[in-house]
């Protein structure tokens, strides 16, 4: 020990606690050893080593004791402290870790920022890394409301400096700190109940509102290897429930919390502690963390489960309690700071991305051009703007953002024509449609909502939870965003920008975009959007076994969410999994290796079936429902039929002189002798079943006529197929049209791009002129009238002319005083053929009984919808039972003349009833015994409850839900959700294992390298 | 480089393109529900007779006050009407009415299904006028209908009267302007399943000056025709023909300047002072025609640079009673068939260039095929026992009318289809319907 210097007033004793800690050690001690400003005293202590600690420690000749090993380090270092003589004026405590090594300057230094401040009684080194010494990792130490550690400081700071000076700080770490003794013992030392973790803030905020300071002082510097937190060494303190640090720390961060906080802040911390906590645990079991998922939820209950703890160490800090708790408010971290942290972290990653050329390019101009001294001082004169402007795929894109906002003119507003329906304004709507088990649309239905109706709920988070918005944004931004994923794809197969852009570009204009945008269809843009990740991660299709189980399941998740949209992905991707199964059985007759083959199929069909598996109970209908695996969200509007759907265009009002040069590029590319050969191979067949399925008619979705299929989903894959494809023909054409004479692949090479040119200039000008007036327009006028939702849920017959390929046709369907909202026409029930015979009795006048049946099945009104043939209007003021009630500009209303409701209770004694109804259910009083009729589609989740019994439930001649009531009393009417609930439960099951299935797992702090945590 | 296999993939391609294409071609169909909608015959009034010239003895009627949609076989080819107006499932043939006031006047109309706008140019509302409107609702619901007058003093107010179903309304013609001469009538039902018919009468004292089935049109329009006009050659001891009225009017905002010209047996002509004649608009204008012609009956052919409806008045003394009768524009001729049972009419037809094939049938069943073919004017007369016409082909531009003649009076009936085949396509149940 060097012979001590006076240089100052005060008395240094260092403690220092050891605990397995001989890895480290020998560097802390020859660290003590080498102060500028000698330590005064050293004692040790030894918390029941293992290791090599103790002979280290007498081998330096410091003197120690020994205890347990369950022993905390708070109770150690009261421990030694209570060994020492009584305590001097000015003597202070200087806490050393076994793995924390001061610098030579740290104790000389600490001792310099409290020799002036008589109020500050604890003071802290700045805290750098063990292995990188650069590595920032403490310079003072807080709490965040939920219970998270607070330094401020960003993920692996670098030190240089930047946050170096003497700051007021709630807490400094117990590694390295400076504490003078008499305020040690009077406030009773670190609390034993925090064996390890936390006393530090602990102990720091007792300071505080004991009316003192702490301190960090950075120029003092200490090395901290972290070893418990790193879970280097096993934490067997008391009470460490299972040796799990992270439990220890989650546990004694809520007690430091709960037993210093204001009382009348202990609820909201609860609840905040409770809510990070399950979220935390979320977190960590997405990373496949079960362990660390269990530490997070087990830590604050027991907690929670013994208050006593908490209130006695509340009462005992009370007692030293000079100023109020909330005097530390200004050292606990604002919720925005932690935004505002994360935020940053977002726009300098973005920032870097963009400006990626920008560290390069001025290293190499300091290096490159100011070889004289002076020319170093000369500023660099950045062009960083010019440039930035002058890449291609800036250019790009503002050129395709340019050309999407003229051809958006009529789309800014809430979107609503063509096969997309009117979108609710709330997210909430959407989630009832998709959580609800009875919809009231047409004569109700009790149909599985699609998953895509989730998707667009959950999306609408990114605009706070307003769906429509969500909806327009996503059709405003679609094309940029499907150029950028085409772009992420086509990066992969040239590094030619002037190649890469250009196609991507052509792919957010081709005929499937722009008639998707036109014609509202949200699955083939999804589709366009996904496909190029999609194909960059399932490149190696054929060569699978290549491919981990966890890509496999990240595929498979994707394919989720294009099989939510629609499952016409589904059979894409089946037929893609027979024809390589095919051709692998034949591969195997040459290589017998059945683990290969076994191992291709399983991964082929697990990337297949369970992203099915994920979306039932919508894809376990589509087996009993065919037509559902040709559909898309929404109203189902025709396709273009076979010879469009070649060109590339599956309909949408596209002229017909826009031809894509799809087709040709595909053909040409069949003959490359490049990977082009292969993907237009992928690309023909895509348009070969892409021909097929759009030569098929189904009626669904609410539309009982014959609907030609859209095709667009498999078009727009095959589009994509044709895109790579002429890129990477074009890329390994060139070098060879450099060095080669002219001859017919110059030839076609100049047709080529000849023919893509003219075809991207067309599609652009199209965009920005008639393109425009597409079937989605915004905010268009309603079809109901106001006035026919006066009543509520009352069931209306609407007659309109509906014109589709064009043809205009008078069609009818069921409203309920109401426009339909999205979601609704794929919930949509079947046609009645009573009532589509009493509609076509009206609009040709032979319906005598038209009027009889509408009010069978509970409708009150008919309206026809303007404008429409005066013939119809005639027809039915000529038919019987049908009162005119109004004619408007809207179209003109008859009421049915027998009075009709939802709900009708035919008594014993012939006397008809008709209750009222809330929307789904009802809760009424019967006057006697009697027939109970309900105007809704028969269905076995209805239920008539009466004293707890359910009523015998059976079909009228209307085929509608009939209950006998027995007796007089009250009855309940309830649509009985179990069911709809019990698969809900499962599919979330499933897609919370699929996403914990396909997300990186995380790594235990002991599996990750020193080296990593440096 | 390997041809083979891209060869292969573009052949099967274009296979599974032929394929798709032969079944999309032979997938797409329709199916439709086609009907002729009832024909409406208006009721017998007080003092009138009338008879319903019918196809078959098969077709099916109902009296317009039954509650029931029950029908009944007419079981005659000449249906004597007793007082109710009569709804009759005529199909494809026409219907023809005739009524008459015994000794005074007789004339003729077609029965037709409802329409959404009726035209009727003639009767007065001056104090000879004992004219009547009889509208008609067939329907089960009631209608409201809107009637629009104009006379020579303009435009009068808009009357708006309630037909309840399966009714109908009589309307005195003097109460639609009072004291005015010349009449022109819309009818434009706002709901209903709605037929007009107007009767002009007219007498001084208990002398009767004659009468009228006036039939109508459902539309003003720049050209038309009116193909038969009876021409009555002056009386013994006298000088001049009794003369023709024309009545004119150009029911929009703009005056009409109008043309002429007079089709006949001895050619086109345009009389003196039609030939870019003007007519005020809302105006009811008549002016009188006396054409030299020395056919039975003629045509004229009115062109107009604003929408117009007209007809003539034409004065017929026989067996030394006098009646007139109106010949309104006929629209262009097509195939269709007209029951003339007992009227044995003389057909008239008009074109430039007639080429009419007619299928006549008898009341013994037997049909008789006829072409008529000829330049600006042909007539010609079935024989009595003619039950059917059938119109089986017929060049553009051909129009025809029917003048009728009996011991009451003189008629006219323009050829016009009275129900017109209703093809519906069958309507689906699609919830586009509800999507802006």
């Amino acid at each position: 020990m060097a012979p001590k210097a006076v240089e100052d007033k005060f008395r240094v004793v260092a403690v220092l606690v050891t605990h397995n800690g001989a890895l480290w050690l020998p560097e802390v001690v020859a660290a003590l050893g080498s102060q500028t400003r000698p330590i005064d005293f050293i004692s040790a202590i030894d918390t029941g080593s293992t290791d090599l600690s103790t002979k280290l420690l007498k081998s330096a000749r410091i003197p120690f004791i020994t205890t347990e090993s369950d022993s905390g380090f708070g109770k150690a270092v009261s421990l030694v402290v209570q060994t020492l003589p009584e305590c001097e004026t000015d003597e202070w405590i200087w806490l050393i870790h076994d793995d924390c090594a001061p610098a030579p300057t740290a104790l000389a230094q600490l001792l310099a920022a409290v020799q002036d401040r008589p109020q500050v009684v604890m003071a802290g080194p700045k805290l750098l890394g063990w292995h990188d010494r650069t590595h920032l990792l403490e310079a003072g130490v807080s709490i965040a409301g939920n219970g998270a550690r607070w330094t401020g400081l960003e993920t692996n700071e670098y030190d240089q400096g930047q946050h170096d000076g003497n700051h007021d700080v709630l807490a400094v770490s117990t590694a390295g700190a400076l504490i003078r003794r008499d305020v040690f013992e009077e406030l009773g030392g670190l609390d034993p109940n925090l064996t390890l973790f936390r006393d530090d803030v602990d102990f720091g905020w007792r300071v505080r509102i004991a009316g003192h300071s702490v301190l960090a002082a950075t120029n003092a510097v200490a090395y901290h290897a972290q070893a418990a937190a790193n879970e280097r060494r096993i934490v067997d303190v008391e009470g460490a429930l299972l040796h799990r640090p992270l439990l220890l720390d989650r546990r004694n961060a809520a007690y430091v919390l709960l037993a210093n906080s204001s009382g009348w802040l202990l609820p909201w911390l609860i609840i905040q502690l409770l809510g990070s906590a399950f979220a935390r645990a979320i977190g960590y079991l997405l990373l496949k963390l079960p362990g660390y998922a269990g530490d997070e939820l087990l830590a604050i209950s027991t907690l929670l489960i013994k208050p006593q703890r908490i209130l006695h160490a509340r009462r005992l800090r009370k007692k030293h309690r000079f100023v109020s708790s909330r005097i530390v408010a200004a050292y606990i971290p604002p919720r925005w700071s932690q935004i505002r942290h994360g935020s940053e972290h977002v726009i300098e990653t973005l920032r870097s991305k963009l400006f990626r050329h920008e560290q390069a390019s001025q290293t190499s101009s300091v290096l490159e051009s100011n070889e004289e001294d002076e020319d170093l001082l000369t500023p660099v004169r950045s062009n960083e703007w010019v440039r930035f402007f002058k890449r291609p795929e800036i250019l790009g894109f503002l050129t395709l953002g340019l050309i999407t906002l003229i051809n958006s003119r009529q789309r800014f507003g809430d979107l609503v024509g063509g096969a997309l329906a009117l979108t609710p304004e709330g997210a909430s709507d959407l989630w009832r449609l998709y959580f609800e088990s009875w919809h009231q649309v047409g004569m109700g239905s009790s149909s599985a909502t699609p998953t895509w109706v989730a998707i667009i709920a959950l999306g609408s988070i990114f605009t706070l939870g307003n769906a429509s918005f969500f909806v327009t944004v996503l059709f405003l931004t679609a094309p940029l965003l499907i150029m950028w994923s085409a772009l992420f794809l086509l990066k992969k197969l040239t590094q030619n920008l002037w190649i890469s852009i250009p196609a991507a570009f052509l792919y957010a204009i081709s005929p499937v975009t722009l008639a998707a945008i036109s014609s509202g269809r949200l699955a083939t843009l999804v589709i366009l959007m996904l496909a190029p990740i999609i194909a960059t991660t399932i490149y190696k299709w054929e060569t699978i076994e290549e491919i981990s189980w966890r890509k496999i399941f990240t595929i498979a998740l994707l394919l989720s969410i294009l099989y939510a949209f629609t499952l016409m992905a589904f059979v894409v991707a089946f037929i893609g999994l027979i024809v390589v199964s095919i051709s692998d059985y034949e591969k195997h007759a040459q290589l017998a290796d059945d683990k290969l083959y076994a191992n291709r199929l399983k991964k082929r069909a697990a990337a297949v079936l369970v992203p099915f598996l994920v979306n039932i109970p919508y894809s376990l209908e589509a087996i009993v429902q065919p037509s559902r695996f040709l559909v898309e969200p929404g109203i189902a509007i025709p396709g273009a039929g076979v010879v469009k759907t070649v060109l590339g265009d599956p309909g949408g009002l596209l002229p017909i002189w826009l031809v894509s040069p799809i087709l040709l590029v595909l053909f040409v590319s069949l003959f490359s002798s490049t990977n082009a050969r292969r993907m237009a191979e992928y690309g023909i067949g895509l348009l070969a079943l892409a021909t097929v399925i759009s030569s098929i008619d189904i009626s669904t979705h609410g539309n009982e006529a014959s609907t030609r299929v859209w095709a667009g989903p498999v078009i727009a894959l095959a589009t994509l197929a044709a895109i790579c494809a002429g890129t990477v023909l074009l890329d390994r054409l060139r070098p060879t049209l450099v060095l080669s004479h002219v001859h017919y692949r110059h030839y076609l090479a100049a047709f080529f791009l000849f023919t893509t040119i003219v075809y991207g200039v067309m599609a652009s000008l199209f965009s920005i002129t008639t393109g425009a007036q597409s079937l989605v327009q915004a905010n268009r006028a309603t079809v109901m009238p106001a006035f026919l939702n006066v009543e509520g849920d009352v069931k209306i017959l609407v007659l309109r002319e509906v014109s589709s390929a064009n043809q205009s046709k008078i069609q009818f369907f069921i409203s309920r005083g109401k426009d339909i909202s999205m979601g609704d026409p794929d919930v949509a029930p079947k046609q009645t053929d009573a009532i589509a015979q009493a509609a076509l009795g009206l609009i040709d006048g032979s319906g005598i009984t038209s009027s009889t049946t509408l009010s069978d099945y509970g409708i009150k009104y008919v309206f026809a919808k303007a404008p429409i043939k005066k013939e119809t209007i005639r027809a039915i003021d000529g038919l019987g039972g049908f009162t005119r009630t109004s004619e408007t500009a809207a179209g003109v209303v008859w009421q049915v003349a027998r009075e009709t409701g939802r709900l009708i209770f035919k008594a014993e004694n012939s006397a008809t009833i008709f209750l009222e109804t809330g929307i789904e259910g009802a809760r009424t009083n019967l006057p006697s015994a009697g027939t109970l009729v309900l105007t809704e589609t028969y269905n076995r989740s209805w239920q008539v409850l009466q004293d707890g019994f359910r009523l015998e439930r059976s079909k009228n001649e209307q085929g509608l839900p009939t209950f006998k009531v027995e007796k007089p009393g009250e009855i309940s009417l309830i649509h009985d959700g179990t069911i709809r609930r019990g698969w809900i439960s499962l599919q979330l099951i499933f897609f919370v294992t699929l996403v914990v299935l396909a997300l990186p797992s995380g790594r235990r702090k002991r599996e990750i390298s020193d080296k990593e945590l440096a | 480089m390997k041809l083979t296999r891209p060869i292969q993939f573009i052949t099967i391609f274009l296979i599974v393109f032929g394929l798709a294409n032969l079944v999309d071609a032979t997938t797409s169909s329709k199916t439709y529900t086609e009907s002729f909608p009832a024909v409406v015959c208006p009721p017998t009034l007080a003092g009138l007779s009338s008879q319903i010239s019918l196809g078959s003895t098969k077709t099916q009627f109902q009296r317009l006050q039954d509650k029931t949609a029950k029908t009944a076989a007419v079981k005659l080819l000449r249906l004597p009407v007793i007082a109710d107006s009569l709804l009759v499932n005529s199909e494809v043939t026409t219907p023809v009415v005739w009524q008459s006031r015994a000794g005074r006047w007789g004339g003729a109309a077609l029965c037709r299904g409802p329409v959404a706008s009726q035209w009727f140019v003639g009767a007065s509302a001056d104090v000879t006028t004992r004219g009547r409107l009889i509208v008609i609702n067939s329907g089960l619901s009631d209608s409201i209908v809107d009637i629009q007058a104009f006379s020579e003093k303009g435009r009068q107010q808009l009357q708006t009267i309630t037909v309840k179903a399966k009714s109908y309304s009589v309307a005195a013609l003097d109460s639609f302007a009072p004291g005015d001469q010349a009449l022109a009538l819309l009818v434009e039902p706002q709901s209903g399943r709605v037929n007009s018919f107007m009767i002009d009468e007219q007498g001084q004292g208990l002398r009767s000056i004659g009468g009228d089935l006036v039939n109508s049109v459902s539309s003003a329009s720049k050209s038309l025709t009116i193909p038969a006009i009876p021409s009555q050659k002056p009386a013994r001891g006298q000088t001049n023909s009794q003369g023709h009225t024309i009545r004119i009017l150009a029911p929009g905002q703009v005056d009409a300047d109008i043309t002429v010209e007079v089709l006949s047996a001895d050619g086109v002509f345009v009389p003196v002072g039609l030939n870019s004649r003007l007519i005020s608009a809302g105006l009811v204008t008549e002016f009188v025609l006396k054409p030299e012609v020395s056919s039975e009956a003629f045509a004229i052919r009115i062109n107009s640079t604003e929408p117009i409806v007209a007809a003539v008045k034409s004065r017929i003394t026989a067996s030394g009673k006098s009646d007139y009768v109106w010949s309104t524009p006929a629209p262009e001729l097509s195939e269709s068939t007209i029951a003339i049972t007992g009227l044995s009419p003389l057909l008239v037809f008009a074109g430039d260039q007639i080429n009419v094939s007619i299928d006549l049938t008898l009341v013994n069943g037997k049909i008789i095929s006829k072409s008529v073919v000829g330049n600006n004017i042909a007539t010609w007369r079935p024989p009595a026992s003619a039950r059917t016409l059938t119109i089986t082909t017929v060049k553009k531009g051909n129009f025809a009318g029917a003048i009728v003649t009996s011991v009451n009076g003189i008629g006219y009936f323009p050829f016009a289809i009275g129900s017109e085949l209703v093809k519906i396509e069958i309507p689906d149940s699609n919830i586009q319907v509800l999507n802006p």
